[in-house]
């Protein structure tokens, strides 16, 4: 059942996606060049309601929030890396699956790439572990923990932000 | 043409969707969404069928533990919605040199793909560097 899930949430994230056109190279690489702003449009109205929806059940005892390790040296150097070779491939790990399910077959290069690159990692690991890996450990934080904030004091600025930046887009194109 | 054989839903609708579908998915099945994990499983699976025992040694993929999961089934998913989508509006073209990468570098494929494989490589290192 686990595996019907995974597969349903993709075909759905997919087909968004798709219909979104964020799938393409001149889109990721279009947002990078600071020329075309779709892909943030979507990313961030992903963010909004997901940020809404998972906070108002988490409330309600619904579920849980999975936080990841916050590690300085490792969100850097690794956001330098990551930044590095999503605006040279054009595609991120998700974007690339998708990119190939409408034909744009270069991400399949990509894709080989991406599977070189998790190899060359697991081989780097225990170098990386001993070093970036405990440059700054902060622990599993919280925007709002850090700031010693209600979680909705910092949904809604974050908000107001993202619709202040959606305004600017839209009066931009008009 | 309006609804599912549309070329060009507004990013915004689009996303807020997928932001209700993420909701869901924790809701349901306890999963946030993530792609490069599986980059790491599949790549294990490549190297097992070449060196089994260098990834059995390796902590990394032990760490990671190989399997298929939620998420290889998504990336899945996300392929076959993708390809979905593209048919339904007639967008679903083979296509080796993006458009704004042809205005730059021109319409060869193997120096296009040659750089896509590179890209990759620093992508997902810095991917799973940063546990992202």
């Amino acid at each position: 059942m686990e595996l019907v899930y995974g597969a349903i949430t993709g075909v759905l994230f997919g087909f968004l996606m798709q219909k979104a056109q964020v799938l393409r190279y001149d889109k990721q690489v279009g947002a990078l060049r600071l020329v075309d702003f779709t892909i943030v449009k979507f990313m961030l109205s992903t963010v909004i309601v997901a940020m809404v929806g998972i906070y108002v059940l988490k409330d309600q005892g619904l579920l849980q929030l999975s936080v990841k390790t916050a590690i300085v040296g490792a969100n850097v150097v690794g956001g330098i890396f990551f930044g590095l070779g999503w605006a040279i491939v054009g595609y991120c790990p998700a974007t690339a699956a998708g990119a190939v399910g409408e034909g744009r077959w270069d991400a399949l290069f990509g894709i080989l790439g991406m599977l070189a690159g998790a190899m060359v990692y697991a081989e780097a690991y225990p170098l990386v572990k001993k070093t970036i890996l405990t440059w700054g450990n902060l622990g599993k934080i919280t925007l709002p923990e850090v700031l010693g904030a209600d979680p909705w004091w910092v949904i809604g600025v974050l908000t107001v932000i993202c619709a202040v930046l959606f305004l600017l887009f839209e009066v931009r194109k008009a | 043409m309006s609804g599912f054989g549309r070329k060009d839903w507004s990013p915004y609708l689009a996303g807020a969707l997928a932001g209700i579908v993420l909701v869901a998915s924790v809701w349901v099945s306890g999963h946030y969404v993530g792609a490069s994990t599986s980059y790491v499983r599949v790549a294990g699976y490549v190297e097992k069928a070449f060196d089994p025992g260098r990834v059995d040694a390796n902590a990394y993929y032990g760490r990671t533990k190989l399997k298929i999961d939620w998420q290889m089934m998504f990336l899945a998913g996300i392929v076959i919605g993708a390809f979905v989508s593209s048919r339904l509006s007639g967008d679903f073209k083979v296509a080796f040199v993006p458009p704004m990468w042809r205005d730059r570098f021109g319409p060869g494929v193997v120096k296009r793909a040659f750089v896509a494989f590179l890209g990759g490589i620093v992508a997902m290192f810095g991917a799973r560097l940063a546990d992202g």
